[in-house]
């Protein structure tokens, strides 16, 4: 292309971006996913109310306030198997500032005796919440075990991992992030 | 959106694959293409791995000196592979670095040797528009467009749609010229490749959901494109001009 072509045309492109990024300035509360409940960082977490293995009830609405890690997991599942002891340890070392564990148990692809000898086995003190009808796991479009979602004391969603087992050092340094946000 | 395989027992990041098919591809193409340019297939093979190697390493410990506490307490987790323990700015910084170093010390000149990855770059584009269509990242904005996509919790522009049909059309305009580039300047095929891209991008992120704001509502990524477009074209016409 002739030089003397080029530089009139870059001249007109770029006058033509500078006009498009000023016509396409986002109006305010078009961009960011504002208030919507979707299992999306960014998003707010979508609400629920589970019961535990100790018959107590749970709605993560009313946990606002308080980071929380959501892990869903199965007994038959190797790696949420694996990556429990990690999140009990996670979870002593934090508690006391306010950061909570509720642990998703998918209880309908699961075996519920099966999942309560291995929450007694490993002496885990966090809630396990049992998803009898897998509407829970439905909302957070879980397709793979375990999958774990940060959620900050506003209630929303900070990260989203999914598979596992995640490593100690990732478990610690997330929720080490939710609870500066919370300061 | 297909954010996981489950093979078995093993849940596998849709994502992540595609972008390991992406840049074997990539890599693959440029590898043919390099000749034209005077570059070597295995001196292009070595350079690749040789950044990739470098990014990996220097990333994850880059990410370890951020927290050296938690890692302190579970040492192990510095060869874990969640990706979620790295850092994919200071990864990409060493992998450019470890790129530089390896390209002086073979004295690859630096315009044809930017020439030779352009295909693999323009591959990897596209592995990165479908990656974002399998895990739903990089979402759009709500409209009202018959073609939005339901995603989120509301209807969207199909902007990882978008942003994979732009790169496959950047690929599908300059892959056919990779003959015609013998005539051209060593360097104006990877600036024709960063125009394109960078233009595509400053349109596009009019439709992004996600756009980190500045004051006034005006779209970071759109500003960042506009100074790429137009150092590129400056190159292009400093090359023309030289010619």
């Amino acid at each position: 292309m002739r030089t003397t072509i080029l530089k009139p045309l870059a001249i007109v492109v770029l006058c033509a971006g500078l006009v498009w990024i000023w016509v396409s300035k986002a109006p305010p509360g078009s961009v960011s996913s504002g208030g919507i409940p979707a299992p999306q960082t960014g998003f707010q977490a979508p609400d629920f109310e589970l019961v535990s293995l100790d018959g107590e009830l749970f709605r993560l609405s009313e946990l606002r306030g308080r980071p929380a890690l959501v892990n869903f997991w199965a007994s038959w599942c190797v790696p949420c198997r694996s990556e429990m002891p990690a999140l009990e340890r996670v979870y002593q070392k934090y508690r006391d500032q306010g950061f909570l564990i509720l642990a998703v148990n998918a209880t309908h692809q699961d075996d519920l005796d099966k999942a309560r000898a291995f929450t007694a086995e490993l002496g885990l003190s966090f809630p396990t919440l049992l998803d009898q009808t897998g509407e829970v796991s439905k909302l957070y479009q879980v397709r793979a075990l375990p999958s774990s979602f940060f959620i900050d004391a506003r209630g929303v969603i900070q990260d989203v991992i999914i598979g596992g087992p995640m490593a100690e050092a990732l478990l610690a340094i997330r929720v080490e992030q939710l609870l500066e946000g919370k300061r | 959106m297909l954010p996981t395989l489950q093979v078995g027992p093993a849940a596998l990041q849709t994502s992540g694959l595609i972008l390991l098919v992406g840049l074997w591809l990539g890599l693959t193409l440029a590898e043919r293409f390099a000749p034209l340019r005077q570059v070597s297939a295995s001196q292009v093979y070595n350079l690749f791995m040789t950044a990739l190697l470098a990014g990996l390493i220097g990333g994850r410990l880059a990410y370890a000196l951020r927290y050296p506490a938690a890692f302190a307490q579970s040492p192990l987790s510095l060869i874990s592979p969640n990706p979620g323990l790295f850092s994919l700015t200071d990864g990409l910084i060493v992998a450019l670095l470890a790129a530089w170093i390896y390209a002086y010390r073979k004295q690859m000149p630096l315009w044809a040797a930017l020439d030779a990855f352009t295909p693999f770059f323009m591959v990897l584009l596209i592995a990165v528009g479908l990656a974002h269509t399998a895990s739903g990242a990089a979402f759009g904005s709500e409209t009202t467009l018959p073609w939005g996509i339901e995603l989120w919790g509301a209807a969207r522009h199909p902007s990882q749609i978008y942003e994979t049909l732009a790169a496959a059309a950047i690929l599908l305009v300059l892959l056919p010229q990779r003959k015609a580039i013998a005539d051209l300047p060593p360097g104006a095929y990877f600036l024709a490749f960063v125009s394109l891209s960078a233009a595509a991008r400053l349109f596009l992120e009019a439709f992004r959901g996600d756009s980190l704001l500045l004051p006034g509502g005006l779209r970071l990524a759109q500003i960042i494109a506009w100074l790429v477009l137009a150092a590129a074209l400056y190159g292009f016409s400093r090359l023309a001009r030289d010619r």
